[in-house]
């Protein structure tokens, strides 16, 4: 990092926001338990959910805390000179790794606001349709619940997605539900729009869609396309937005990607621009039809620099991230650990249990594998259960894998990262045996 | 279930007496040992305690995401909020915690539902970004009608379906306290919604009493004068018109729909607390703002005085910690990027110093917040700085 006292060579010039100098003279420990000097936490904790929240890497921590420091010695000098270099450095490196142009990227809280921006965009008519599915993240479906109750009042079209299926039988499906919803409509189909928001990973299952072919099909039907990325960076190798087109796409960074909580990147290709007038919070370079010297919008990018004051390490931490990453090995060295992780821990823990995983052939399966639990599919899904699951595992056995009542059945779903092993699924294993039958106990009585 | 009890500050604190006030304080303050900070006001500075406080959390945290998210994230939440509600004299279910004043003011503006007729107020010292917030909401359908706040806005009320005013607490730019509770009471005379901005009022305006004030929504930035981590703000929404929230922004997962089979009703309407012990150990909020206060005062005084210019405010009425004060630039050279620029980078890069300035009213100004930290030998560093920094303003400008 750039030290204050000896700046570079120009004032204005990025400082590249490096992790622990150290680090860059050491090799990295091998994936596994060994990885475990590089993460902070509690030491017996067993950690299979780095999927619902991400984790901190410590020279990724120890990276954010300088800059922090660095902030707080000046704040004004941060905020209103240097920020922006950081901001473009960060926009600059992350279109790289989805291939997309630098100016089709912007830096946002999370993947909810991500998607609440692109969906408070549009102007929304009587006769608009917004299509979600059964599977859609709990609160983007709210959000698109709530578009539908407030005026215009578009309506939505639900999707269903039951899993196990094939990327086929998904295909197949998807291309009929989206044939339908547009040849409906009547004298409307002429005006009104319709706009598809698609999981690239579904949360609950953890299972990757093929979402680049639901995108061709919404293309071809005049259909928009809003991707829910939010497990995708880090984890989906070989993304390439430019090839796969999507009308919107939005990933967090500090998922799979390690970047600080929360920060996420919103990808609005150029030709899309025209559509976002405004983030939210409406910055203060915003343009007005209304203004005196109105001369067309706000360009995009400018939007977004600055949307109210916000503390700007987690957005900044993506530069510290993917040096990380890099001196782990990269992308595809990290994933291939990771995936081959989660194909075999899923296979354990499901003989463990005595049930079976959701994927046997692993279509659906990046890091994130799901694997049948043993409560019987006619206890329902209720509060109660959900806080005993939770409280069983994290605070009686401390482990933790996140947990769903899908398709009739109790699930886990489990996050395979650098830091994992096989034996962390057998101490799953015995955790979940004892919540299950506590579970079953709790709902027969 | 009681959640383990919250990190506290730093546990020496309680064992200390606070230092005094003025350059003393820079022991607890974690700036660059050669800046002039007179700029509090923007984007606000944690003690030491405070962030030391937020290090230890944020190591809980990462020890655990899940434990903590999931079980005991909620139980400090509310404590936050229970002890902020106390300080501005409201209920503990009328505040939410948000990111920033303005993403508070967005949520508030874009849950109404608008309608052709509607009118949106503000002033022409609405602060930029709420402006243009208001300037959006107009731009898209149904176009409420924005209107700029003159002394004659009672005619504006006339045949519409409903006027939505914001009102500044304490305005930006110039920094002046206005007198926002009668503003509010005239809003209520008038069947008008008031909107307060008030960013920079908690921590820096003492006896807010909102249950008294009544204003309609009130939203204040905790990271400015109440020394929380950047970046919080309190969202206040007195119960009657928790029906107008219908969302925050963006939806959260228990969002109840009027269409959802089973509804039974709307949802209900429900950090920070490290900064709040912090500044009752160095003696309450009447103690500091005591101080800042009267230093703004002199200082302003003293750098007026430096500058052969005068202070905004003689007899003290806009004024709390921040001092408005001429600038020595001719008023005929009016507002643009590159003055702006030459301004900030003389003073940030150069001169090591910053406080505000902007064109207000035909003159140029500056605007100089007062901390605990400050002194007033600070406002001769900045009144050498502006000097030079406005010498080259006016030589750029008459070229």
């Amino acid at each position: 990092m750039t030290d204050m006292k000896t700046p570079s060579s120009s004032e204005l010039a990025p400082s590249t926001l490096t992790t622990d100098v150290e680090l860059d003279k050491r090799t990295p420990p091998s994936f596994g338990h060994a990885m475990h000097k590089l993460f902070e936490f509690d030491p017996s904790y067993t950690n299979l959910n780095h999927g619902s929240y991400g984790s901190l890497p410590m020279p990724v921590r120890v990276a954010c805390e300088k800059l922090s420091a660095h902030i707080e010695a000046n704040p004004d000098r941060f905020v209103r000179i240097e920020c922006i270099h950081h901001w473009n450095e960060a926009r600059t490196r992350v279109a790289k790794l989805i291939g997309a142009e630098t100016d089709e990227c912007v830096l946002v809280n999370n993947t909810s606001h991500g998607i609440a921006t692109v969906l408070r965009n549009f102007e929304w008519n009587e006769g608009d349709i917004i299509i979600g599915t059964t599977t859609t993240y709990g609160a983007v479906s709210r959000a698109i619940r709530y578009l539908c109750d407030t005026p215009q009042h578009p309506q939505v079209s639900t999707f269903n997605l039951t899993f196990p299926a094939s990327h086929a039988e998904i295909l197949e499906n998807w291309r009929e539900h989206v044939r339908l919803v547009t040849s409906e409509g009547g004298d409307l189909k002429q005006t009104r729009k319709v706009v598809a928001v698609i999981d690239a990973i579904v949360s609950n299952p953890g299972a990757r869609l093929p979402w680049k072919e639901m995108v061709g099909v919404c293309k071809d039907a005049g259909v928009w396309s809003v991707v829910d990325a939010a497990h995708s960076i880090g984890q989906e190798v070989d993304i390439n937005l430019s090839e796969a087109k999507p009308d919107f796409w939005v990933s967090n960074c500090h998922k799979w990607l390690f970047a600080k909580r929360g920060c996420a990147v919103l990808y609005v290709p150029k030709r899309n621009h025209h559509v976002i007038k405004s983030p939210i919070p409406t910055p203060h370079n915003y343009y007005s039809p209304e203004d005196e010297h109105y001369d067309g919008p706000q360009e995009f990018v400018k939007l977004f620099e600055w949307t109210g004051t916000i503390d700007y390490v987690p957005l900044l931490s993506i530069n510290a991230a993917l040096d990380f990453r890099q001196w782990l090995g990269g992308e595809h060295k990290i994933n291939e650990y990771t995936h081959n992780l989660a194909i075999a821990g899923g296979k354990h823990l499901a003989s463990l249990l005595g049930t079976r995983v959701m994927d046997p052939d692993g279509d659906l399966t990046l890091n994130m594998v799901n694997v049948e639990l043993p409560i019987p599919g006619d206890i329902k899904y209720s509060d109660e259960v959900n806080a005993l699951l939770i409280k069983t595992l994290l605070v009686e056995w401390n482990t933790y894998a996140a947990h769903y009542y899908h398709n009739g059945k109790w699930w886990t779903r489990c996050s395979a990262q650098v830091w994992n092993e096989i034996s962390d699924f057998e101490v799953l294993a015995d955790a979940l045996r004892d919540v299950c039958q506590k579970v079953v106990k709790f709902a027969k009585q | 279930m009681s959640s383990e009890s919250a990190p506290t500050s730093n546990a020496e604190l309680d064992k200390q007496a606070p230092p005094s006030f003025g350059h003393a304080m820079h022991k607890l303050f974690e700036f660059d040992p050669s800046y002039v900070n007179l700029n509090h006001g923007s984007y606000g500075s944690s003690p030491k305690p405070v962030r030391v406080a937020c290090d230890k959390l944020n190591t809980r945290i990462e020890a655990n995401p899940d434990k903590f998210l999931r079980i005991e994230c909620i139980h400090h939440w509310i404590e936050a909020r229970t002890r902020v509600a106390k300080l501005i004299g409201a209920d503990v279910d009328e505040c939410v915690l948000v990111n920033n004043t303005l993403h508070g003011i967005s949520t508030i503006l874009r849950n109404f539902e608008w309608h052709e007729g509607d009118i949106i107020i503000e002033t022409t010292t609405t602060y930029n970004a709420v402006s243009r917030a208001i300037k959006y909401l107009g731009d898209i359908p149904p176009y409420p009608q924005v209107s700029i706040f003159n002394l004659h806005w009672q005619e504006h009320i006339r045949q519409t379906r409903k006027v939505v005013t914001v009102v500044d607490a304490i305005a930006a730019n110039p920094g002046v306290r206005l007198p926002w509770k009668e503003m509010v009471a005239i809003c209520r005379g008038a069947g008008v919604w008031s909107v307060v901005d008030a960013a920079h009022s908690i921590g820096q305006e003492v006896d807010i009493n909102l249950s008294e004030a009544k204003p309609d929504f009130w939203i204040s930035t905790c990271h400015k004068w109440l020394f929380a981590k950047r970046s919080c703000a309190v969202l206040y929404v007195p119960k009657r018109n928790q029906h107008v929230i219908k969302s925050c922004i963006p939806t959260p997962r228990n969002y109840c729909s009027p269409r959802d089979k089973d509804y039974n009703g709307p949802q209900s309407f429900v950090n920070l607390f490290e900064s709040l012990d912090f500044r009752q150990w160095l003696g309450g909020e009447h103690k500091i703002n005591k101080y800042t206060h009267n230093l703004a005062i002199a200082g302003g005084k003293y750098l007026a005085s430096l500058l052969g210019t005068s202070v905004m405010d003689p007899d003290g009425d806009l004024t709390l910690n921040m001092v408005n004060v001429e600038l020595p630039i001719p008023g005929d050279i009016k507002y643009s990027n590159e003055i702006n620029n030459l301004l900030r980078t003389t003073l940030l890069i150069e001169w090591n110093v910053y406080a505000i300035h902007y064109y207000h009213n035909g003159k140029w100004w500056t605007r100089c917040s007062v901390q605990i930290w400050n002194e007033i030998s600070d406002f001769e560093v900045l009144a050498d700085a502006f000097k030079d920094a406005c010498q080259k303003v006016v030589k750029f400008a008459r070229q």
